[in-house]
């Protein structure tokens, strides 16, 4: 098994993946965080 | 080259200092949220998909992830991936299949041993509570001691009051914030930290690679054994194939049922979304492990090119390998940055404190206090116990992280006191939700099974020619192994005499 091809592999996955992924979870966390405080002021029987 | 050499300065101090007051303003914002005990462990279940993954992440990348990541990584080489490969790949599963997560959301509990009162009874949540709360404040017990490496190796700062202080007041603030905001201010300095720490991981991550080299990044070290470097199952890499077969059954079983992220999935607005949560964090729990696994590589091949840096960590007084890291990035990232990436770091440190200490906190409200007094306690009640319980186990930290050392290397000693709480709970819930006949007497079995992991940081699992029997890894999966077959015989043995739904609440 060539380890050394996996871990390449392996390592730019990781920082292309999460850099994406961080990218789309800061536009799409900042309207969640809207909703959550919008959802928390509602009286308990709205819920 | 000097050891504690550093690029930290008065700049780097001054964004450390002002970051980490940041968390407490906000606890002290969202006060006025906090209605009832719903809103305060779970924040109204009201989390969408990317606040969740944020939050999840947030949690699950602390500063002691990176210390014990970088430190597998500093000690092993490109072969510590193999542990983030199939940590991704159980979470992935979780994600894709539902496994557990998608019941116990759909079911409304708050946290695990709610779930063995519904199913087993009250005793059972009982004892469940009690040994998860042991093992999940143990295995917290040594990120104080993490951090202040962290903190010495960053700052060159190495006056041991100092940084007992130091470590100190940071404790301080994530109990104040934790006590006034719950999880709704957990959730909002999560976010803050996802975004700051993920940021200075990638560039981070860039910095380190152009030090070493790209090409000499897959070049084992000339003092290092080149297949242990790379291959896992290797036996001198210090792995070998049963700490492979621990570290399947280890994440997939914390992935589903480990507290602190589970509480994320319970949190989740439906079932659906504590799904998706997981299928899209594989790739953040992919990047908190291999992301400071590559900077401890890193690490130890800029140490092995300075023959005094690498006499530090050599020889009876070595340093601890712990070190490794945050020396390295003391030396080649720029000032203003370094404090940003601190201060990430400590952030990180916070969120990850924020989350267990509400884990446990509730844990010991909910199922100790609570069943113990028959439901008769009333929110306020609750609410008041889990701040106490926050106080307590703050205080135990402090203690604890002052003298104990880990026996083996920081992951494996979080590893087995997981083990403590996972075994048991993976088998109990995994048979609660799955197998008709899985009793309550197979379940308590299972549940005390999983102390046998406190063996797995004995001082007999230290040194070079430890027989297999009693190195830590095996004691790990044999934990797990009898806390499966005590389920199955138990509840073979010694059926229950009600269905399963009709367990005397």
């Amino acid at each position: 098994m060539n380890w050394e091809l996996l871990w390449k592999i392996v390592l730019i996955f990781t920082l292309s993946g999460y850099s994406i992924l961080v990218i789309i979870v800061i536009f799409g966390g900042v309207g969640n965080i809207v909703d959550m405080l919008r959802d928390l002021r509602k009286p308990p029987d709205q819920e | 080259m000097d050891v504690f050499a550093t690029n930290f300065q008065t700049l780097d101090w001054v964004i450390v200092c002002v970051y980490i007051c940041i968390p407490v303003v906000i606890g002290i914002i969202v006060k006025r949220y906090i209605r009832q005990l719903s809103d305060f462990i779970l924040a109204g279940r009201s989390l969408k998909l990317f606040i969740a993954i944020a939050t999840l992440t947030g949690t699950e990348l602390g500063l002691v992830t990176v210390m014990y990541n970088s430190e597998l990584g500093f000690k092993h080489g490109l072969s510590a991936f193999h542990v983030g490969i199939i940590e991704t790949f159980c979470i992935l599963a979780i994600g894709l299949t539902g496994f557990i997560v998608y019941k116990l959301r759909q079911l409304r509990v708050m946290t695990i041993p709610e779930f063995y009162e519904m199913r087993f009874g009250r005793n059972v949540r009982i004892v469940g509570g009690i040994i998860l709360a042991l093992g999940g404040i143990l295995n917290m017990g040594l990120f104080l001691q993490a951090g202040a490496r962290f903190m010495m190796g960053v700052t060159g700062y190495s006056n041991p009051a100092g940084l007992k202080l130091f470590m100190s007041a940071m404790l301080i603030m994530v109990l104040i914030y934790t006590v006034m905001g719950g999880m709704v201010s957990v959730v909002l300095n999560d976010f803050m930290q996802f975004v700051v720490l993920s940021i200075g991981m990638l560039i981070g991550s860039m910095f380190a690679i152009s030090k070493v080299g790209w090409a000499n990044l897959f070049k084992a070290p000339p003092m290092v054994d080149s297949a242990s470097w790379f291959n896992p199952i290797s036996e001198g890499s210090g792995f070998g194939s049963l700490y492979v077969i621990f570290m399947v059954i280890l994440t997939f079983s914390a992935g589903a049922l480990w507290q602190s992220g589970t509480l994320r999935a319970l949190s989740a607005k439906t079932p659906k979304i504590a799904k998706q949560l997981y299928a899209w964090s594989s790739v953040s729990y992919l990047a908190r492990r291999v992301i400071p696994m590559l900077w401890g590589i890193c690490a130890f091949i800029f140490i092995s090119q300075s023959p005094k840096l690498l006499a530090a960590f050599q020889g009876p007084d070595a340093l601890n390998s712990q070190f490794g890291m945050p020396i390295f990035i003391a030396k080649v990232l720029p000032s203003g940055f370094l404090g940003l990436i601190a201060a990430g770091m400590f952030a990180a440190f916070m969120s990850t404190h924020d989350s267990y200490l509400l884990s446990w906190s509730s844990v010991i409200t909910q199922d100790i206090v609570a069943p113990l007094k028959k439901g008769k306690l009333s929110d306020k009640s609750r609410l008041l116990i889990t701040r106490i319980c926050i106080v307590a186990i703050g205080i135990f930290l402090l203690i604890w992280g002052l003298w104990f050392e880990a026996p083996v290397s920081l992951w494996n000693y979080m590893a087995v006191t997981g083990t403590i709480y996972l075994a048991g709970a993976f088998t109990v819930v995994t048979a609660g939700l799955y197998w008709k006949k899985a009793s309550k007497t197979g379940a308590k079995i299972a549940l005390y099974a999983g102390l046998l992991a406190i063996l797995g940081i004995g001082p007999w699992t230290m040194g070079e020619n430890v027989p297999f029997y009693l190195s830590d890894k095996f004691i790990g999966v044999m934990t797990f192994v009898i806390a499966f077959l005590g389920m199955i015989l138990g509840s073979l043995i010694f059926p229950d005499k009600t269905k399963p739904g009709e367990a005397k609440r």
